[in-house]
């Protein structure tokens, strides 16, 4: 059973007199341990698709199961608390807390979760350690460099060991070497760490590093050419 | 919700600024808000408590002002003889002002025999054999004396009245640390006074039994065609007669009271909206993380309540801290109102403060829990 199944997800927006429908009866089925990239014009809907699946976006119809369960179904409460141990959102803009420490911002998701002070520590350490920023604990974000806000962002999306780790354009704002930087740290997480994860990104160079590399174009999901149609065998059972 | 209480803390404190100049304003309303309060209180206590309820005044008939009522001192006898009477207190009233002021000086003349039996006074210095030996003696209440800067073996002279401190006192009753307590006999032959065989008014005490209306209208009764006409009234009654005038400001007060907890409610959830709107791409990323509507609306209620509580009690610990210092009361003709610091403000108050806090919360917290994550993280 995949990890992650999407069953004709479609979204649209109303612009006005306009309805824009960036995700078009998409089908998706990612395996744990995935790193899957997915590419695509601006507007072509690879963020709206990525907030679905991390549950901060609701589509307008489909389903979205992860580990078995159809987030979409989920009110607004349990989805909060099924993307706290489920999900580890990196983001463009970093977007840290800005009046709490590099450590607070990466315990932050471990304190919706029941878990002992000392344990939380424990992780939030080894979190530091992955993205190589103990030192820098108790800084601010505004006295940390681009690079290292989008490390203890990292840190802060991996801390909960979640299910999968999601990233929008997590390279976007950061300079050549940097990027080198976060990538090769996210690649690690992936292959050292088996964490799943799915990355948009406009990037051919980034899309490059994940072995499976998708496209959204005009609402439709393509892999290798070919618009990807994975039919659910209970879909199937319900047509027939 | 603890666990985040470092959140909330460092998120008041990044905007100190503003978190001063709210917390600054909820204080000044709360202090305005507890003077106000200790006002009404004061008055309250003159007209409502069970000694001013059991005790009937018989004043002059017509008089408003101590000076010009003066009672014959031998209806004293008269009215002992009424039954339901367990004692009559002659009182001489002198004071320095008979307008609204906050530094009245009030003399009373009590038979000193009489006066531990129908005052439960303490000497905090000075005693009272010096008073009972002395026929200039006075004893001083103890705001009159701080106000004053009076002590013991001191002289105090107002207007053709001088008399020697012997004493301080303190008394369960506020309002009766703003009076001077003297001989009868001495204010009565005090230059220029020269009112022997009179007084200002009859303190009638009444026995458990005694109904306080048949009892005044009976005295009234017995005196109507004699030498001078009376008027009596429970002393809570004739307090609050005396006060009248003061007590219709007072009454028009209490509605600064309320304006000082809207001024409040409007500054602190001004703060807060303004504060939610500068994080909405913050509360965006919480939410993301996975915190519920729920706990972003008590966050948000939380820096609000924090705001209006830290302000409120800074507020009302210097309104108690001034009204305890200050020992502040305001008189007219003879009878004082005194405003002291009490338990019941400072809960009072702090309720208020909380109450104000969670309301001035309610909306901008319920923003911020209705985020659209989406479209609140595209915000630049």
């Amino acid at each position: 059973m995949a990890l992650v199944e999407i069953r004709q997800l479609t979204r649209q927006f109303r612009k006005g007199d306009e309805v824009i429908m960036p995700l078009q009866e998409v089908n998706l089925e990612i395996q744990r341990g995935d790193f899957v990239s997915l590419m695509g014009a601006s507007g072509s809907g690879k963020s709206t698709l990525l907030n679905a699946i991390a549950g901060i976006d609701r589509p307008t119809s489909g389903a979205i199961v992860v580990s078995g369960t159809d987030i979409t179904k989920l009110s607004r409460g349990a989805l909060a608390d099924w993307r706290a141990a489920n999900i580890g959102y990196i983001f463009q803009m970093h977007n840290l807390i800005p009046v709490l420490t590099a450590y607070e911002n990466i315990e932050l998701p471990l304190l919706l979760l029941s878990m002992s002070a000392a344990e939380r520590h424990k992780r939030v350490e080894i979190a530091l350690d992955a993205v190589n920023l103990r030192d820098r604990a108790n800084h601010y974000p505004r006295q940390l460099s681009g690079g290292q806000e989008q490390r203890v962002g990292i840190a802060r999306a991996i801390v909960a060991n979640p299910t999968i780790i999601v990233g929008d354009e997590p390279t976007g704002d950061l300079d050549a070497d940097t990027t080198e930087q976060i990538l090769d740290l996210v690649q690690r997480l992936n292959s050292e760490l088996g964490m799943t994860l799915l990355l948009v990104t406009h990037d051919p160079r980034v899309a490059a590093l994940a072995p499976r590399q998708l496209r959204l174009e005009k609402g439709k999901l393509i892999e290798k050419g070919r618009e990807v149609t994975v039919v659910h065998a209970e879909l199937q059972h319900r047509s027939a | 919700m603890f666990r985040f209480a470092p959140y909330v803390l460092k998120g008041l404190w990044r905007h100190r600024s503003r978190t001063l100049l709210t917390v600054s304003g909820s204080a000044v309303a709360l202090f305005v808000f507890c003077v106000v309060g200790a006002v009404q209180q004061g008055l309250a206590r003159l007209t409502q408590d069970q000694q001013a309820l059991r005790t009937l005044i018989v004043f002059q008939e017509n008089r408003f002002c101590p000076a010009s009522s003066k009672l014959p001192e031998d209806y004293v006898r008269t009215v002992s003889k009424l039954p339901g009477v367990k004692d009559v207190v002659p009182i001489k009233v002198f004071t320095n002002n008979c307008r609204a002021s906050l530094d009245v000086v009030v003399f009373n003349g009590i038979p000193p025999e009489k006066l531990r039996s129908a005052r439960n006074l303490t000497l905090l210095s000075g005693n009272w054999s010096d008073f009972d030996t002395r026929t200039d003696a006075a004893i001083v209440g103890q705001a009159v004396a701080q106000r004053r800067r009076l002590k013991v073996g001191q002289r105090f002279t107002i207007g053709e009245v001088s008399v020697s401190v012997v004493g301080v006192f303190r008394s369960h009753v506020p309002a009766e640390e703003n009076y001077l307590y003297t001989h009868l006999d001495f204010l009565q032959r005090a230059r220029g006074k020269s009112s022997v065989g009179t007084v200002t008014q009859l303190e009638v005490h009444l026995n458990d039994d005694a109904d306080p209306d048949r009892l005044a209208s009976e005295i009234d009764a017995q005196f109507k065609r004699g030498p001078v006409a009376t008027s009596t009234r429970s002393k809570g009654v004739f307090q609050r007669d005396t006060l009248a005038d003061l007590a219709e400001l007072i009454g028009f007060a209490h509605w600064l009271g309320y304006a000082c907890v809207g001024l409040v409610l409007a500054l602190v959830a001004t703060t807060t909206v303004m504060a939610v709107q500068d994080r909405i791409k913050e509360h965006a990323v919480l939410q993301t993380l996975g915190l519920r509507p729920g706990r972003i609306f008590r966050i948000v209620l939380a820096e609000s309540l924090l705001q209006s509580l830290a302000g409120g009690l800074l507020g009302i610990g210097m309104g108690l801290a001034l009204l305890a210092w200050g020992r502040f009361a305001i008189g007219a003709e003879g009878v004082t109102i005194a405003f002291r610091p009490s338990l019941d403000l400072a809960i009072t108050g702090a309720i208020v403060s909380a109450v104000v806090g969670v309301l001035a919360g309610i909306v901008p917290g319920w923003q911020a829990a209705r985020t659209e994550i989406v479209v609140a993280l595209r915000q630049a």
